[in-house]
């Protein structure tokens, strides 16, 4: 049936991009050990930056990655360096602090309102570009080549992240502060530089992500909720923490989403995800990849 | 000690004359010369923006009428306008409503706006037998309750999907075209759900195939699973009810999909959103919008009146302002007729409206007329089209044909 091969492959592209919106959500977890409430809004201030940056120099919109990237790095360094982190050192005899999480909620709140003063409640799209409607035939088939785009970038990122945590020194002093700060401390890691580095990272991925979505996604300053309840799916099924999960989460979530309406009516579709995530956490609440102990 | 007192009970006597003539004086006034109208909208809360632009556009229409002599049967009395604000509460649009009527003694009374506020109020009004006229409350039950002094003017909830219908039948018409199969795509609301109830009913009585109907979650992210079953079911015309987000989607993702249609007819909501047109630009091109009223429409006055509308508040007249506004007219045409303050009469000359021609009349239907229920049987919608005519594209009144833009041909079906 090529309509089945078709809605799958469009499901594995729509739903690598979820996995990449989800990639700094698990990545800031399995670090900080905080659920980020606000990565939603960061993702939407992502969104935001390159469709600037795309409107305004007429650039292809994944050129806009060497202004995306190092802004929104320099942003999570900071928001964790200035916000979070005074709140993690009052809380510092708590293994997961409650009162970090109660900060992101108010930065996902803070972020979304100012750029709704700022920037007012219209729904943007960018035009006239190489990516813009683009699409790939195929024996019958039409495939979105700006998800084509967004699926590479979702692989690349996931693998770049993937091998920095693994074979760089600092990705040793992340893993290392996740698996038991109290230790790396001991062994002379900066906890909470490292704190700010994963933060940084993480938001850099949202903003690799946004760079993916801008060419047919809508940008509105309430976007990042959208992608955030489906993160939080994405990053359950993957396991909490793991790089290779959050992708793998996502193309299922992609999937079902993409293929269960050709059977079913859409918001049946949607229910399936739900009810999905809902087995996992009875099954098997640590997901797909995650640890079946906690450390 | 005597002196004194007298003098204080000549003064108050004095005083108490002349309390009484002139209290007299105004009362004779105030039945001679003076129509009181008590207008219950919302001017802050939730809907205070629209609740201001129907207060500014009963500004507007009554200064005009009462610069023009004001009601002439009635010695040129002049329209007084009291405001007060509901706050989108119904309990405290039923308290304003008794107090305008015990306390300040109005001769009529006009709001809500909100249907939850309008449908207890106006049995109030009905209580006491004080003509109510709602300019626009969409809510079908508000002239559905056997009441005697309602009178609406804006069309009900359910005449949004008889008239997209009915101009579905006027295209195949006009344009000898055969439309069968019909696609329902809806948000999954009580909006949507509502209007695609009442699009199966029609597609029955219309003899229309309905080869796809299917709600969307208004949150999803990715709606190309539903582009898609679109075009495999192969509809003839795909009939929506989308907010904003995902009418832009949708619409770009259609265009994406190359999905072949003859019309695509919209609801308002989404597809009547300010940034619909820029986001969804050339992939909006031909679109149908249903609304309930838009600048262009072909009536005289109605440039003139949006204008000078726009020069004053700043923004264009919309649906409920020009409601607003026509209800002013409607008003004075019956006061006219009445020639009296007395509720009954002025009731009975509501109830007799034929109103046709005048400032008012700036709505894309041709008269006022209430039905038994005091609904006005004429109101109807108007169907835009979305069209790039040489100034990017813009929404241009189609339907009903008499209120078309002069000169525009629309496009049908889409290439």
């Amino acid at each position: 049936m090529v309509f089945i091969l078709e809605d799958t492959i469009n499901g594995i592209l729509m739903g690598s991009i979820y996995g990449l919106t989800a990639l700094g959500l698990t990545l800031i977890f399995g670090v900080l050990k905080v659920i980020n409430f606000a990565h939603g809004s960061l993702l939407m201030v992502g969104m935001y930056v390159a469709y600037w940056a795309v409107t305004l120099s007429g650039a292809h919109p994944y050129l806009t990655l060497i202004l995306v990237i190092p802004v929104m790095y320099l942003f999570g360094y900071y928001l964790q360096d200035i916000v979070i982190k005074p709140i993690f050192k009052a809380e510092s005899e708590v293994r997961e602090p409650i009162t970090v999480i109660i900060v992101t909620t108010g930065v996902w709140y803070v972020l979304d309102n100012l750029t709704l003063l700022i920037f007012g409640p219209h729904y943007r799209t960018i035009q006239e570009n190489p990516l813009r409607g683009k699409m790939l035939e195929l024996g019958g088939m039409l495939i979105s080549v700006p998800k084509l785009w967004g699926f590479s970038a979702a692989v690349l990122t996931a693998a770049a992240v993937y091998l920095f945590l693994q074979k760089t020194s600092m990705g040793r002093a992340i893993r290392a502060t996740s698996l038991d700060r109290e230790a790396a401390s001991l062994m002379g890691i900066k906890q909470f530089k490292i704190y700010n580095i994963a933060f940084g990272i993480g938001t850099a991925t949202a903003g690799i992500a946004a760079v993916t979505l801008v060419p047919f996604y809508n940008v509105f300053p309430t976007v990042g909720v959208l992608f955030d309840i489906k993160g939080f799916i994405i990053v359950v099924l993957g396991g909490l923490g793991s790089i290779g999960g959050a992708i793998l989460g996502g193309m299922i979530i992609g999937v079902i989403e993409s293929v269960g309406p050709q059977f079913m009516a859409a918001t049946w579709a949607e229910g399936i995800v739900y009810g999905l995530f809902l087995l996992f956490l009875f099954v098997k609440p640590s997901g797909l990849f995650g640890v079946r102990y906690d450390w | 000690m005597k002196k004194p007192i007298k003098e204080i009970g000549v003064c108050s006597a004095v005083l108490w004359v002349l309390t009484m003539a002139l209290g007299a004086g105004s009362v004779c006034l105030a039945q001679d010369k003076v129509v009181k109208v008590g207008n219950i909208i919302p001017l802050s809360g939730p809907s205070a923006s629209v609740g201001q632009q129907g207060k500014n556009a009963r500004e507007m229409a009554v200064e005009e009428i009462n610069a023009a002599g004001g009601i002439k049967s009635l010695g040129g009395a002049k329209l007084v306008m009291l405001y007060t604000d509901s706050e989108s509460k119904p309990e405290k649009g039923v308290a304003e409503a008794e107090r305008f009527i015990n306390t300040e003694k109005v001769h009529v009374l006009t709001g809500c706006w909100n249907s939850a506020v309008t449908y207890p109020t106006t049995a109030v009004a009905e209580r006491y037998g004080i003509p109510f006229i709602v300019p626009v409350s969409v809510a079908d039950k508000i002239t559905e309750q056997g009441f005697k002094t309602v009178f609406r003017i804006a069309a009900k909830d359910s005449w949004w999907t008889r008239d997209q219908f009915a101009f579905l039948r006027d295209m195949e018409k006009e344009f000898n075209a055969k439309l069968e199969k019909i696609a329902f795509v809806y948000e999954n609301g009580d909006w949507g759900k509502g209007f695609a109830e009442q699009w199966k009913e029609l597609a029955k009585k219309g003899d229309y195939k309905v080869v796809l109907d299917e709600p969307y979650p208004s949150t999803a992210t990715d709606l190309s699973p539903i582009v898609q079953k679109i075009k495999r079911a192969n509809p003839d015309v795909l009939l929506l009810v989308s907010n904003a987000a995902d009418a832009i989607l949708l619409t770009n993702t259609l265009a994406d999909y190359r999905v072949k249609l003859k019309a695509i007819i919209g609801s308002g909501g989404g597809h009547a959103d300010p940034s619909f047109l820029q986001a969804a630009g050339k992939n909006a091109q031909y679109l149908f919008d249903i609304v309930e009223w838009e600048t262009d429409v072909n009536k005289p006055g109605a440039k003139e009146a949006n204008e000078k509308f726009k020069s004053r508040y700043g923004y264009n007249l919309a649906g409920e302002s020009v409601d607003a506004y026509l209800a002013m007219y409607v008003l004075a045409d019956a006061m006219e007729r009445a020639a009296s303050l007395d509720p009954v009469k002025i009731r009975e000359a509501l109830a007799t409206t034929n109103l046709g021609s005048g400032r008012g009349m700036i709505v894309g239907y041709d008269a006022v007329e209430f039905d038994k229920t005091g609904q006005n049987k004429h109101a109807s919608l108007v169907m835009v089209q979305i069209n790039d005519i040489g100034k990017g594209m813009e929404r241009i009144t189609v339907w009903p044909k008499n209120a078309r833009r002069a000169g525009y041909q629309p496009v049908f079906p889409m290439p």
